[in-house]
């Protein structure tokens, strides 16, 4: 019985080292719809109107909404990103830097999230006049 | 952020003014001031004057125009006062502390206890047909309410109809009422949880005369000033009453207008001498010259003296009808009006609550002297007289319930605030004070507290103790309570209670030698063999374990575990004391820290919200986000004036920290903390820390969830020993407190550059699950022992070594493997 299931682990072992072999290209990063950001209603809501306000210009009240959906899903990284993204649009680069960093450490798997936050870390890092370190974030993004 | 000037402190204007007043008339009186006053304006006159006599009459022609001109001068000083005080911010108004608003959301964990308790904080009422803002009914277990109206920092919210259904401790459907219409979410206005007074502890809630119902400015004309529409300023007929009473050698009183009360009550002091009645006369009349009638009234009804809970003077009709009938102005009765206008004369000798014969005979009277007006007809009277007092019995406190909590706000607004802003701009601050967490918080120490007294003989009101409550990743503060008493306003042992803090450093230790993956991982084996460290300048230093053994070689992960304390100062000793204490601070302590070997087991001294920052950064997976008792500052007007966005700020290299909070999740699996199942289920993951110090004085425990981080203190005021460790003390208060919450599991992020491998832990090498002893660790890429023990070399063995070589395609697969051979 046991040798039985070590055979089917080896074998599908072997497969999924296949399947992770020189196939495997990078998916683009568009940033992703809002649907698959949460399960949860009230965020989507909230990020839904954390949006509308950020595109009429209202930072602000775009942060504190973005707040409020945070205090529902604490730990959700797409929401960490769109804060890091409106604190950029305000100028507050170094603010940008460490929330896209947070969202970056929630993300798990989440390639194409963490391609869009090493965008936002190379974005504050140009706008503060760190070129150097702008060039390796998008680096980063490129190698996610 | 203060925009103008507030008025100064009142009571210090009021008695400079009469200081100001007092002079002028003595001046008129001075002959030597008076002359040296002739010398300066007629020095021509005086000189062609000198061949000729002075006339009596003349001289007394003059003191007559010199006493005309000193009236007149005296006179223009009243008008610029009363103006100046007129135009300008009438009346200082508190800042007003809210709690966080409730967001209302289908599956929210909300019970519908809960929402009792919040809407009873609310003061929301019971209403068949909740059609007002701010009242409820129940239907089983679906709820209807209305929202009152209110502005957030971040937009304003008008009132909402809303309906609530509860299902297994959660919201299960919300949609607005009427429109049939579902809800991703809506919010509570904040609950109202205290106030920041005025100087003189005046409080008051500003009314418009609109608001006023129609009987209470009746009642108000009819008892005090029946020709208050008719006069300018002054009854001539009261005053000669007046006069008649005070020439009979009796004391100044009676007679005045609504106009003279409020000329008392705004610009004076409350003696009694003719002069200063003089001085209230001339200003009514100023008042009246400048001001209609409405402006005049609606003025007095905001300034009236209405009776005073604990330290704090009640003030106007608008708060004493909240105060005496928890209702808004305009919702006041004939006799509840009435009641209130006979107060006038003497609130405390009227007081409804203190005395209600007397003021129930107060009340009739002004009922009967409104019908001699004709403003009610005989039934109306009969059935106004018939009607009970109707006062509450509990007034809706302005001594805020939670005394702690509102002393870190305080304390947080005071680094952006003048004190007299804060005391008169009237300003709304809403806070991030949970409700449910702070009640539960403060009956887990009260209850907690009392009870370890019984169990353990000890005399009882001796133990004290303090607990803080944040959220892990937005580091807002939920709870404050600063001692067994949560509604003592003094000694706040979770702001102030500086502490020796114990083993609650050795985490900050052991993350300090993770961040050096080359030197130390939580499989490097640590030595736990007697230790004597000799230092220039103090006593050589032997620690002890608490056990008082030793272990030998111990890999570092149980050296935490069990908190032992030998192979922490080496450990600390060999990656170096500034270190670690920069890394303390780091995290965000910032009390100064000695540099001694000690300060390696936490002889530094911290008080309970410090320990709660510096936890607060490892929960928050080494993202430090500095404390957070306020969200937005509106003003008066309940515009936006200030927000306190959440900021963050990487301090801590993710993937050390995973390690630590993995060692920390092991603490109370088991270790020091495995007690902790008793309070809350294993499946949490918890993640704590256990603190005790020398002699058992301080008790400490530490630790977070997937939602909330807790920090709890317990000890003597006098720091005598309590005979608690930090298991038996602190941790079985955060365990209530945590317990009551329901809280999620913690599963922190795994970092990319983090593999789990088998590790010996007798020998530190790679070993393979099923192995004796064998226990699966995190390792930083890299890190991980390459050699490997010896483990019989079974084919469960190879499997294992299989799957440690899958690692590199991710963890994922490796999980996968684990649920499988699960």
């Amino acid at each position: 019985m046991k040798a039985l299931r070590y055979a089917l682990v080896l074998s599908l072992a072997l497969f999924l080292a296949a399947c992770a072999g020189p196939s495997y290209t990078p998916p683009s990063t568009p940033p992703p719809p809002t649907a698959q950001a949460s399960g949860n209603s009230a965020v989507l809501a909230l990020l839904d109107q954390a949006k509308t306000q950020a595109a009429a210009g209202q930072d602000a009240s775009a942060g504190a909404t973005l707040e409020r959906a945070l205090r529902i899903e604490p730990r959700n990284p797409y929401l960490w990103q769109e804060l890091a993204r409106v604190r950029l649009e305000q100028g507050q680069y170094r603010q940008a830097e460490n929330l896209a960093a947070k969202s970056n450490a929630l993300a798990q798997g989440d390639r194409s999230l963490k391609a869009a936050n090493w965008r936002i870390i190379g974005q504050a890092r140009g706008k503060r006049g760190d070129l150097k370190g702008s060039r390796a974030a998008f680096e980063k993004a490129e190698q996610q | 952020m203060a925009k103008r000037p507030a008025p100064k402190k009142p009571a210090t204007k009021a008695k400079r003014k009469t200081a100001a007043k007092s002079k002028a008339p003595a001046e008129r009186k001075s002959p030597a001031k008076a002359k040296a006053k002739t010398a300066k304006r007629k020095p021509t006159k005086r000189k062609t004057a000198k061949k000729r006599r002075f006339t009596l009459k003349r001289l007394l022609a003059y003191l007559v125009l010199i006493g005309l001109l000193a009236a007149a001068v005296f006179t223009l000083y009243l008008d610029v006062t009363v103006r100046a005080r007129f135009e300008g911010k009438r009346f200082a108004l508190p800042a007003r502390v809210y709690a966080r608003p409730l967001e209302l959301y289908p599956g929210l964990k909300l019970s519908p206890e809960d929402i009792r308790h919040e809407l009873d904080l609310l003061r929301y009422r019971r209403a068949a047909d909740p059609g007002q803002p701010g009242s409820y009914a129940w239907n089983g277990s679906t709820l209807d309410l209305r929202t009152r109206p209110f502005v957030f920092g971040d937009g304003s919210q008008a009132a909402l109809s809303l309906r609530v259904e509860f299902r297994g401790g959660r919201v299960a459907e919300l949609s607005q009422r009427g429109r049939n219409k579902a809800l991703a979410i809506a919010r509570l206005d904040p609950p109202l949880i205290g106030g920041i007074y005025p100087g003189r502890n005046e409080d008051r809630i500003l009314v418009q005369l609109k608001d006023a119902p129609q009987w209470l400015i009746d009642a108000l004309i009819a008892t005090e000033d029946r020709r208050f529409y008719s006069h300018y300023g002054l009854d001539p007929l009261g005053i000669a009453r007046a006069l008649v009473v005070t020439v009979g050698g009796g004391r100044v009183q009676g007679g005045s207008t609504l106009t003279q009360q409020l000329a008392k009550n705004f610009f004076l002091t409350p003696e009694r001498t003719l002069q200063r009645k003089f001085t209230e006369m001339v200003m009514a009349l100023l008042l009246e010259l400048h001001y209609s009638k409405q402006e005049i009234l609606e003025t007095y009804l905001n300034e009236v003296y209405l009776g005073q809970d604990g330290n704090r003077a009640i003030h106007g009709f608008g708060l004493a009808a909240s105060f005496y009938f928890d209702k808004p102005l305009n919702e006041l009765s004939v006799p509840q009006a009435a009641l209130l206008v006979g107060m006038l004369k003497g609130p405390s000798y009227y007081s409804p609550r203190r005395h209600p014969q007397r003021a129930l005979k107060r009340r009739n009277l002004v009922l009967e002297e409104m019908a001699q007006d004709g403003k009610l007809s005989p039934r109306q009277l009969a059935r106004a007289q018939a009607a009970p007092l109707g006062v509450v019995a509990r007034p809706p406190s302005g001594a805020s319930p939670y005394p702690a909590f509102l002393q870190l706000v305080y304390r947080q607004l005071k680094r952006d605030y003048r004190d007299e802003d804060l005391r008169s701009e009237g300003l709304g601050i809403i806070t991030t004070l949970d409700p449910v967490a702070q009640r539960a918080a403060e009956r887990a120490l009260s209850g907690r507290l009392a009870r370890l007294e019984k169990d353990r003989r000890l005399k009882s009101g001796t133990l004290q103790g303090a607990l803080v409550i944040t959220s892990t990743q937005n580091a807002e503060v939920q709870a404050v309570v600063g001692g067994r008493d949560p509604r003592f306003e003094g000694f706040n042992r979770a702001l102030d209670a500086q502490r020796p803090i114990g083993s609650l450093v050795k985490p900050v230790v052991y993350l300090t030698a993770l961040e050096h993956p080359q030197r130390y991982t939580l499989a490097t084996l640590l030595d736990d063999s007697p230790l004597l460290l000799k230092q220039k300048g103090s006593e050589d230093y032997a620690p002890q374990n608490f056990d008082k053994r030793f272990h030998g070689r111990v890999p570092l992960i149980d050296c935490l575990v069990h908190s032992y304390n030998v192979p922490t100062v080496r450990l600390g000793l060999a990656v170096g004391i500034p270190q670690v204490l920069d890394n303390l601070r780091r995290l965000g302590a910032r009390s100064p820290l000695p540099g001694f070997a000690s300060s390696l087991l936490g002889a530094g001294e911290l008080a309970p919200l410090e320990v709660a920052q510096v936890y607060q950064t490892i929960a928050a997976g080494g993202f430090r986000t500095p404390l957070r008792a306020i969200r937005a500052v509106l003003t008066s007007r309940g515009e936006p004036l200030k927000r306190y966005p959440l900021k963050v700020e990487q301090t801590s290299d993710p993937a050390a920290l995973y390690l630590l909070t993995t060692a920390m999740q092991e603490v109370v699996r088991r270790g020091t903390a495995r007690s902790l199942d008793r309070y809350l289920p294993a499946s949490l993951d918890i993640a704590g820390k256990t603190g005790t110090t020398d002699g058992l004085r301080d008790s400490w425990f530490a630790g977070f969830t997937g939602d909330r981080l807790a920090v709890a203190w317990v000890g003597r005021d006098d720091n005598r020993p309590t005979g608690l460790t930090g298991a038996s003390g602190a941790m079985v208060v955060w365990g209530q407190a945590l317990a009551a919450l329901d809280p999620q599991p913690l599963v922190p992020t795994q970092p990319d550059n983090v593999a789990w491998a088998w590790v010996d832990p007798a020998s530190g090498l790679l070993s393979a699950r099923g192995c004796p002893g064998a226990m699966n660790l995190p390792f930083i890429a890299g890190s991980a022992p390459t050699r490997r023990a010896a483990c019989g070399g079974s084919l469960e063995q190879s499997m294992e070594e299989l799957g440690q070589g899958m690692e590199k395609m991710g963890t994922k697969v490796k999980r996968w493997f684990e649920r499988i051979f699960d």
